[in-house]
């Protein structure tokens, strides 16, 4: 167990290098650099080139890029990723500050489309292919094919503009220092709703689609054919038997969306105006600001690391099949 | 967009208001379409930064409804006769908003600032390249001389971006990173907090040392999204905000809206142009260029495209612009003429393909476009259409913003789709001379032209304004004459503006902000609808 456990973090730390060095060598060998926005927005107006050469030097463009490179692990041993080149605040700030924002409204839409998708889901495979079950079939299609900017403004537009019941956008309300703690928690609440609901509809469907498939791939299985022909009773079969084998394919499912927690969704935060990574993660690809697009690799290849390492501890408790180290092999 | 059961709290009459008189006190709820990066008004990258260092710091001098320079920080100012040293009188009652009198010293101090390359001033620091900062000096409390190692005309207009700093402040500690949203400044307004990603808010000071503006507290609130922004503006959330042009052609006739909100209309100063590469071997022929031109279909680009919202250009200055020459007349839409021409200097259809030729080579371009703009891209199909019936071949190459910008900065370009931003003062030289071709300055075209050069450099060392502006008009004719740009349209600003929202002016080219009084002549005539913080 320990050998496979340090084996298991030296093949995750490796990854990590690895990542950290695939996206600083894309994000660098992407055309333009920060400077490159100074002279194009610069319109009529004189670019002193002596403070375009300070800012490469600054952030050592000027030097090649392994050195760059050299530079930002130096400082991501120490936890220090340097400041943003567009705002010149810290990395580190700058995401402690979003990260919460976008974890809050991300966790609330996977626990809600896990806690209704799943459930559903386990339905649909026991009622495969009757009438009520192709018409959700169907149902979930149509849902997970719209456009979620297009759901996202018409909900706007219903809910906050037309029966003015929600809050147009934003986090919390201007009011909101004044509130009573309480008061606090449902203001937020009712800002979550729309943002909510847009990331959830098209979730619920993956979830739900997912865990039928999952389960009627199992139901398909001769031990269940054997089950059945034991006498045991459907629910019985389902319960006992059925679901706890397709349990696999959703703890990789599960392991596949932990890291959406922290990745953010770029449209659910422009058009709610929710300061979260996703907008962050855009705005630093298109002003090419390297230190947080780095900061935010980080985060994401830490995370999604952690969560298949859990994914496959998950396995482990929910079969026994599974075994670790070397005797497995 | 009509719903009957709409109620509204506050109506236009329900608080008599004499609105002749301008009322103090109130809350302006403003848009800030991106989050600010910092309220160091020397460092500032962008205009929304300007916009609320606009209400914090007063510059030097301030430039009036017609772009004039009038007092600002400077109750008065002489330039010498070799236009070199400008002496500034600062206004003496002027105070910081920590109660700090504002000093000559002070103002030397920021000047010092802006050319450290360590500020990293990128917007403000070329306007002073050829300050003399060994020389400028305090001369007592209120009077600075500033020195020049060469004249310039332009030079004067510059000084509404130095927004005077404390140097008792700004002094001690890493001036490029913290003081990004600690501002002290000798505006009329002072910060109170800036809340990332959500608002930004100003509150009128009340020992300002000058004529105090209406407006109580001002709220700058983030919204990126234009149509988020529009439904913000008709639920009274927010006060003003630019409207696009699709919500402008279908809702200002609205009668329910426009009882809340007032639409407006006006030219700011840019231009829309497709920028030839002068280097490639086709384009680099002026009367390709102009024959080129003539396919441009201007006026159902106006009609079409921009709903009739925008204007047709004939040069480098825009018609608000005293630079402007009227007696250049815009180039017709006129294929047949266009293709005369070309047929005149050799580019026949030889082997009949529909596309023109010349010493085996066809005439085709690659057009490049920025992604992301819906006009952009129908604006270069019509004109791919429209060349292509005179056997012209345009690919329309469509690329990411940096990617593009640094094909045009490295030359690798043969035409682009381009929007220009000009500054209040009209000098060309960054965009025409042929000195200031990529990294120096922002000539995109490659254009080099001795009598343009010449032109040029004469102008901005012209201190005489009629001289002057006898200049820009046969730089005007020059440039129109050569087509380094192909001037498309002037596309007009579009705003909504919440009618309890008083004394509204458009200046002649800033629009609604950052020139004197503009948003500081505004006035509240009514609350804000309950729900939004009075």
């Amino acid at each position: 167990m320990t050998v496979y456990l340090a084996r298991r973090i030296v093949y995750a730390f490796l990854t990590f290098l690895g990542i950290t060095i695939a996206t600083f060598t894309l994000i660098h060998s992407v055309p333009g650099d920060p400077i490159t926005f100074y002279i194009g927005h610069a319109g009529s107006k004189t670019i002193a080139p002596k403070v375009l050469a300070q800012i490469r030097h600054e952030f050592h463009l000027d030097e090649p890029l392994p050195v760059q490179y050299w530079y930002w692990l130096r400082g991501a041993a120490t936890l220090d990723f340097g400041r943003s080149i567009t705002d010149r605040r810290p990395v580190r700030t700058v995401i402690a500050e979003k990260l919460p924002n976008t974890f809050a409204l991300n966790f609330l839409a996977l626990f809600i489309a896990a806690a209704i998708g799943i459930p559903i889901g386990l339905w649909s495979a026991a009622r495969s292919g009757r009438p009520a079950e192709r018409a959700s079939a169907v149902g979930f299609f149509l849902l997970y094919s719209l456009p979620s900017f297009w759901v996202a403004l018409l909900l706007m537009e219903l809910f906050a503009v037309r029966l003015e019941v929600l809050p147009l956008f934003g986090m919390k309300s201007d009011a909101y220092p004044d509130f009573t703690t309480m008061q606090q928690l449902g203001d937020r609440l009712r800002h979550l709703v729309l943002p909510v609901a847009t990331l959830t509809y098209a979730q619920l469907a993956i979830f739900a689609r997912f865990s039928k498939s999952a389960l009627t791939e199992v139901i398909r299985q001769d031990f269940i054919t054997a089950a059945r022909a034991k006498g045991a009773g459907g629910a019985a079969v389902l319960w006992h038997h059925a679901l706890r084998n397709a349990l696999l394919p959703l703890i990789t499912l599960l392991g596949l969306t932990i890291p959406y927690l922290v990745s953010g969704s770029v449209i659910v935060e422009s058009i709610f105006e929710w300061d979260g990574i996703g907008l962050l993660y855009l705005d630093a690809i298109l002003a090419r600001d390297y230190p947080i697009v780095m900061g935010l690799t980080v985060v994401t290849a830490l995370v999604t690391l952690v969560a298949s390492f859990i994914a496959d501890i998950l396995y482990v408790l929910a079969d026994p099949r599974v075994r670790l180290g070397e005797e497995a092999r | 967009m009509a719903c009957g059961k709409r109620e509204h709290p506050v109506t236009a009459s329900a608080i008599p208001v004499d609105d002749s008189k301008p009322v103090d006190g109130g809350t302006l709820l403003r848009r800030l379409d991106v989050d600010i990066s910092t309220l160091n008004p020397i460092v500032a990258t962008s205009r929304y930064d300007r916009f609320i260092a606009n209400y914090l710091f007063t510059p030097l001098i301030y430039l009036d409804k017609d772009l004039q320079p009038i007092p600002g920080l400077a109750k008065s100012w002489e330039i010498s006769d070799d236009g070199k040293v400008y002496t500034f009188e600062l206004n003496e009652k002027a105070t910081f908003s920590d109660g700090t009198p504002v000093r000559a010293s002070d103002v030397v101090f920021t000047l010092a600032k802006i050319m450290d390359p360590k500020s990293e001033a990128v917007q403000i620091a070329g306007s002073f390249d050829l300050l003399d900062l060994a020389t400028t000096r305090a001369v007592g409390d209120s009077t600075v001389e500033v020195h020049f190692r060469e004249p310039l005309a332009s030079q004067l207009l510059h000084f509404n971006d130095v927004l005077v700093l404390p140097e008792h402040v700004y002094a001690k500690g890493d001036f490029r990173n913290d003081f990004s949203f600690t501002p002290v400044g000798s505006g009329p307004y002072k910060f109170v907090r800036h809340d990332t990603g959500k608002e930004v808010v100003v509150q009128r000071r009340t020992d300002y040392w000058a004529e105090r503006p209406h407006i109580e507290t001002v709220i700058f609130k983030v919204i990126n999204d234009h149509a988020v922004a529009f439904n913000a503006l008709k639920r009274g959330e927010i006060d003003e905000s630019l409207v696009t042009s699709d919500t402008w052609l279908r809702d200002r006739n609205d009668p329910e809206l426009t009882r809340t909100i007032d639409f407006k209309r006006f030219y700011t100063l840019n231009y829309n142009y497709v920028a030839w590469n002068t280097r490639h071997p086709i384009l680099g022929d002026k009367r390709v260029r102009r024959a080129l031109a003539m396919c441009v279909p201007t006026e159902s680009i106006i009609r079409d495209l921009y709903h009739g919202t925008a204007r047709a250009m004939s040069g480098p200055f825009t018609p608000d612009e005293w630079a402007y020459n009227p007696a250049v007349p815009v180039i017709r839409f006129d294929p047949v003429e266009a293709k005369r021409i070309l047929t005149s200097i050799g580019w026949l259809d030889r082997d009949g393909d529909g596309v023109l030729e010349k010493d085996g080579r066809p005439l085709q371009f690659d057009l490049m476009i920025f992604t992301g703009s819906v006009t952009a891209k129908q604006l270069s199909q019509m004109l791919q259409a429209e060349m292509k019936k005179i056997g012209v071949n345009v690919n329309v190459v469509m690329l990411e913003g940096a990617m593009a910008i640094q094909r045009l900065l490295a030359g690798n370009f043969e035409a682009a789709y381009l929007g220009m931003d000009l500054d209040a003062d009209p000098d060309p030289y960054n965009i025409f001379h042929s000195s200031q071709v990529p990294p120096h300055g922002q000539n995109f075209s490659w254009y080099a032209s001795p009598q343009t050069d010449a032109l040029i450099e004469q102008s901005r060392r012209e201190m005489s304004f009629s001289r002057r502006k006898e200049l820009y008009q046969q730089i005007h004719q020059a440039l129109a004459d050569d087509q380094p740009f192909t001037w498309i349209v002037q596309v007009s600003a579009k705003w909504g503006i919440n009618r309890r929202v008083r004394g509204v002016e458009v200046s002649r080219g800033l629009g609604l902000f950052l020139w004197y009084p503009g948003e500081f002549g505004w006035w509240i005539a009514e609350p804000p609808r309950s729900g939004a913080r009075p």
